[in-house]
């Protein structure tokens, strides 16, 4: 704090300039430590279920081991594949989140174009609804929900319940899960092309759809990777609408984990095998459900971090 | 934009142009204004009226009867699980979101200072957006919970740390809370993956002359980050907070939540309950909000925004 004494005369201005230096080597320093600690709390948990997914039984016990195992053991992986049933339970929950995402990204897209680009009436109220269809908590309309779902069926006679009708229609309609933050991206994102663009293109007689298609969705492609990565991973980890209206009927892998406990035993008891639920277990059955995520962020992280800093989710 | 064109077209175009302006603006909204009247509004509406009434299942459908206030009156006076449920909800919600607000603001600040490795830094912090789910959360839960217990077996807490004994020693209260959100640390941390995403979008939509022309002004950086940072981010603090408050709203795990999946699942006159249960709920979560928004405000009256 001293420097600011000597401004005034000149020879010490150099001094002053190493002092900087120096802080500000410190100042970095201290920066990428804290960054570097807190980044190890998310990493932690998973470098834990890495190494504890390859360990043997006997590594579990031993307490010398706590990070690399003294051998590749893939029993781990394996009982809590047979468990989660992994080859079909993958392949439904990658076709279900993907499918939902496809919906909302799709009608989140013409939303956020409608209130980016045109002016209609109660354009402010609508807004405060889609804000408010995000503010009230799922289990408010749930029950409801629930209700008009079993009553449809009742009437007409088509399976609805346990079946992904109601969540796909839900998507469809734009009343996934927090479809409100996909739109308000949307609209800023479409905000911030031109719409000069647009006019050029109506001049030369494109019709509204075309403009939407060709000029709007074409330009934010980013955005759209953004809007559907956020979509498939809230879409794959969501559990509580997906437990009321499909029952398990469908098998999806987050629902799965959350009853590994019970299905393990259960498993065993059938085969009358005589082996405990261990942690291990469970840590690779975790693993095994955010791996396909996890494996997914690694190769669109690039753009993924790239369409945050571009599109302005701040929501303004 | 589209004033400039209103404009133009005065000439007797106007009100066509403001036609087509609407019906095309509703056929493009259709879709989410259908699948809002019908599962938002109307869900939304339809548990006020049944937190009212009596809902049991029969053969043929749903048996429901006004009941009037009893399913407050049993809400809250005969079931003791839940009163305690929704404090145990603000007890959560208020220091969570204060505490990753904070917390996020600065992670996203210091990211945003960094040049070398920023993008292997952003790939780590954008990760809880990723695997943040329930399931997940709870193998997390468990083990931070065994950490903690073992901690506590081995020394007793935080019995040692001089500062906690300090404030302890002052008033043992704000060190109980203090220790509590040290425990919980982890997890908070693991729900700062949005905000942290929203902050570091704000941050940098920050003009950049702001910065140069404080510099010129011999401004010394926390000068800089609390009269141009902080109330430039304000408006994202608000979005972060509304956000944070929603996600902790339906996070799952918390006590409400069983609550109402018991009573969903009680066919016998539990639709009624739930509703009741998920209403108050929804109420105290909007109170929240309110008091969020109210908290973020813009003082200053001349602001367009659209919330």
């Amino acid at each position: 704090m001293k420097e600011k004494k000597p401004k005034m005369e000149s020879p010490k201005v150099k001094k002053k300039h190493d002092f900087k230096w120096w802080r500000n080597l410190i100042a970095k320093a201290a920066v990428y430590f804290v960054l570097i600690c807190v980044g190890f709390v998310y990493l932690e948990p998973i470098f834990e279920m890495i190494a504890k997914t390859f360990m043997s039984e006997a590594d579990i016990i031993d307490p010398s081991v706590t990070w690399v195992p003294k051998g590749l053991s893939l029993n781990n992986l394996k009982v809590a594949g047979t468990v989660l049933k992994v080859v079909p339970t993958l392949r439904n929950t990658i076709l279900w989140s993907g499918g939902m995402a496809l919906a909302q990204t799709l009608v989140s897209a013409m939303t956020g174009y409608a209130l980016s680009r045109y002016e209609f009436k109660f354009k402010r109220f609508w807004f405060v609804m889609i804000v408010l269809a995000f503010i009230i908590p799922t289990p408010v309309t749930m029950i409801p929900r629930l209700m008009m779902f079993v009553g449809v069926q009742d009437a007409t006679a088509v399976q609805l319940i346990g079946t992904a009708l109601p969540q796909v229609s839900m998507a469809v309609l734009g009343q996934g899960i927090y479809s409100a933050v996909l739109i308000l991206i949307f609209y800023t994102a479409f905000n911030m092309i031109p719409r000069v663009l647009d006019e050029a293109a109506q001049i030369d007689g494109a019709s509204s759809m075309k403009i939407f298609w060709f000029i709007v969705v074409k330009m934010s492609a980013t955005t759209i990777l953004v809007v559907f990565l956020f979509s498939f991973v809230w879409n794959w980890n969501e559990t509580y609408i997906t437990g009321t209206l499909l029952r398990g009927n469908i098998e999806l892998l987050p629902s799965k984990l959350n009853m590994f406990n019970s299905e393990f035993s259960s498993l065993v008891s059938a085969q009358g095998g005589a082996f405990r639920l261990n942690k291990a277990y469970k840590m690779a059955a975790t693993l095994i459900s955010i791996s396909p995520l996890l494996l997914l962020y690694t190769f669109v992280q690039k753009w993924f971090i790239q369409g945050i800093e571009n599109t302005g989710i701040t929501g303004e | 934009m589209a004033e400039k064109k209103a404009k133009r077209t005065k000439s007797g175009r106007t009100v066509g142009y403001e036609k087509r302006q609407n019906r095309l603006g509703y056929a493009f909204m259709a879709p989410w204004i259908i699948g809002f009247m019908l599962f938002t509004l109307f869900p939304f509406v339809a548990t006020i009226a049944l937190s009212f009434c009596n809902v049991s299942t029969n053969i043929t459908g749903y048996d429901i009867t006004f009941a009037g206030w009893s399913n407050y009156y049993t809400a809250f006076f005969r079931n003791t699980e839940f009163v305690p449920a929704l404090g145990s909800f603000l007890g959560m919600v208020i220091p969570y979101t204060f505490v990753i607000l904070v917390v996020s603001f600065v992670m996203a600040y210091l990211l945003n200072k960094i040049k070398v490795g920023k993008g292997l830094m952003r790939t780590i912090y954008f990760l809880p957006v990723i695997i943040m789910s329930g399931p997940v959360m709870s193998q997390i839960l468990d083990r931070a919970d065994e950490t903690v217990q073992a901690a506590q077996g081995l020394y007793n807490g935080y019995q040692g740390v001089f500062i906690l004994d300090m404030i302890r020693s002052y008033s043992p209260k704000i060190a109980f809370f203090m220790e509590g959100i040290f425990d919980q640390l982890t997890m908070i941390l693991w729900f700062t993956g949005i905000p942290i995403v929203l902050f570091v979008s704000g941050l940098q939509r920050i003009n950049a002359s702001l910065y140069e022309a404080a510099k010129i002004d011999m401004a010394n950086e926390w000068q800089i980050l609390w009269k141009i940072t902080i109330p430039m981010i304000k408006p994202t603090a608000l979005v972060a907070v509304i956000f944070t408050i929603a996600q902790l709203g339906t996070y799952d795990t918390s006590a409400i939540y069983s609550l109402i999946k018991t009573a969903t699942n009680n066919t016998n006159g539990g639709f009624g309950f739930a509703a009741t249960y998920s209403w108050v709920y929804c109420i105290l979560v909007l109170i929240v909000i309110g008091a969020a928004c109210l908290l973020f405000k813009e003082r200053k009256p001349k602001r367009r925004d659209i919330w």
